[in-house]
């Protein structure tokens, strides 16, 4: 065949190629169309603006660590660290901590106990959407009769007993803390708790669940277990 | 030979690395014109082997035919008659027609090469 002629046809072959390949694009992947509403779209908007700011906040106290250490003589740089491994080990859970939040309690829903019913102790399913619940709006630190909730905190059933952290918690009278950041997120958590269906689910294991109002300052015990990690391994060369 | 396969390949993986797309609406005039550009290539193909091939009319067939389809489809949505149609069977028919007188083509010749080496055999 002609050198020239084998060239076009090589060209238009190439064309062809092209519009086969893009009408099987077409096909293939549609494009989704967005089929969202302005309301939809507003809502999404406010989430992201919301983890903007949330980020903006995180970096805005990181720099403020950092400028800290860098501008700091080693004294206060000292302080500094101490400072950072106290905020570390309350968020771990192995110190006490107060702060705004807010208590609540479980008890036998007193009219059903007089009507003779057996009371029942707490399920750990329900307890475990409580805890999930309180962490979805904000809740920082958690304390359930007595047990700080931490990582690694297990919420179960063992021989027919609710524990926590393996321990059992009291059947009957439970007490559960609950801190936030702020004041005004207590107050949110409250009023969220307040208007959800936690009542009535308590009550259909014959149980009352009692959310008291925001408070200033509770404390939260530390976990009083021992934490062990495998995964991180003191490094002894600065000793 | 090769070269034109190397071509599609290619213009297919060029087509669906870049990941263009079109609007739907526009799909039926894509399908179109590619029917109309293998008619072309077919079309060309068969020319050169019957020694007639001329660059002026492969390269305005080219063209020519994929706006008149392009142009026939969009008459007939706007007319409500599938138009597009007449192109998919006209187009249809001409491929069909083309391959065949290509086929008959490269069958003599390889008869007639066979026929060749065995009198030179003989």
């Amino acid at each position: 065949m002609n050198k020239r002629i084998v060239t076009r046809i090589t060209i238009v072959s190439f064309i062809v190629g092209l519009m086969i390949a893009i009408q099987y694009n077409t096909i293939q992947k549609p494009t989704e169309r967005d089929t969202r509403d302005i309301w939809e779209i507003r809502q999404e908007l406010s989430e992201e603006k919301k983890r903007h700011s949330e980020l903006l906040s995180e970096i805005g106290t990181l720099k403020s660590i950092v400028d800290e250490y860098e501008n700091d003589d080693k004294d206060s740089q000292a302080q500094i660290l101490k400072s950072t491994v106290h905020d570390l080990k309350v968020r771990a859970g192995i110190e006490a901590v107060s702060g705004p939040g807010v208590i609540m309690s479980i008890q036998p829903a007193m009219e059903l106990v007089a009507l003779g019913l057996e009371i029942e102790p707490i399920s750990p399913d329900l307890l475990i959407r409580l805890v999930n619940e309180i962490y979805r709006y904000n809740g920082l630190y958690i304390e359930i009769d007595g047990q700080r909730l931490v990582h690694t905190s297990a919420i179960r059933d063992i021989n027919g007993k609710t524990t926590i952290n393996g321990f059992a918690i009291d059947e009957s009278n439970v007490e559960i803390r609950v801190i936030t950041e702020s004041f005004e997120k207590a107050e949110k958590l409250y009023s969220y708790l307040y208007a959800s269906t936690f009542h009535d689910d308590f009550y259909l294991d014959n149980l009352s669940l009692n959310i008291n109002k925001a408070l200033s300052n509770i404390t939260i015990k530390e976990y009083d277990g021992k934490l062990s990690n495998t995964f991180l391994v003191e490094n002894n060369k600065g000793e | 030979m090769w070269l034109p396969f190397l071509g599609l390949l290619l213009g297919l993986a060029f087509g669906l690395l870049t990941d263009i797309q079109i609007p739907v609406v526009y799909e039926s005039y894509l399908s179109i014109a590619v029917l109309a550009a293998l008619d072309t290539i077919f079309g060309g193909i068969r020319a050169n082997l019957q020694q007639v091939y001329d660059d002026k009319v492969f390269l305005t067939g080219f063209f020519f035919n994929i706006a008149l389809a392009a142009g026939l489809a969009f008459l007939g949505v706007h007319l409500g008659v599938d138009l597009y149609l007449a192109a998919i069977f006209a187009f249809g028919v001409r491929l069909f027609q083309n391959i065949a007188v290509i086929r008959r083509i490269l069958i003599t010749k390889w008869e007639e090469r066979h026929i060749k080496k065995g009198e030179n055999t003989v």
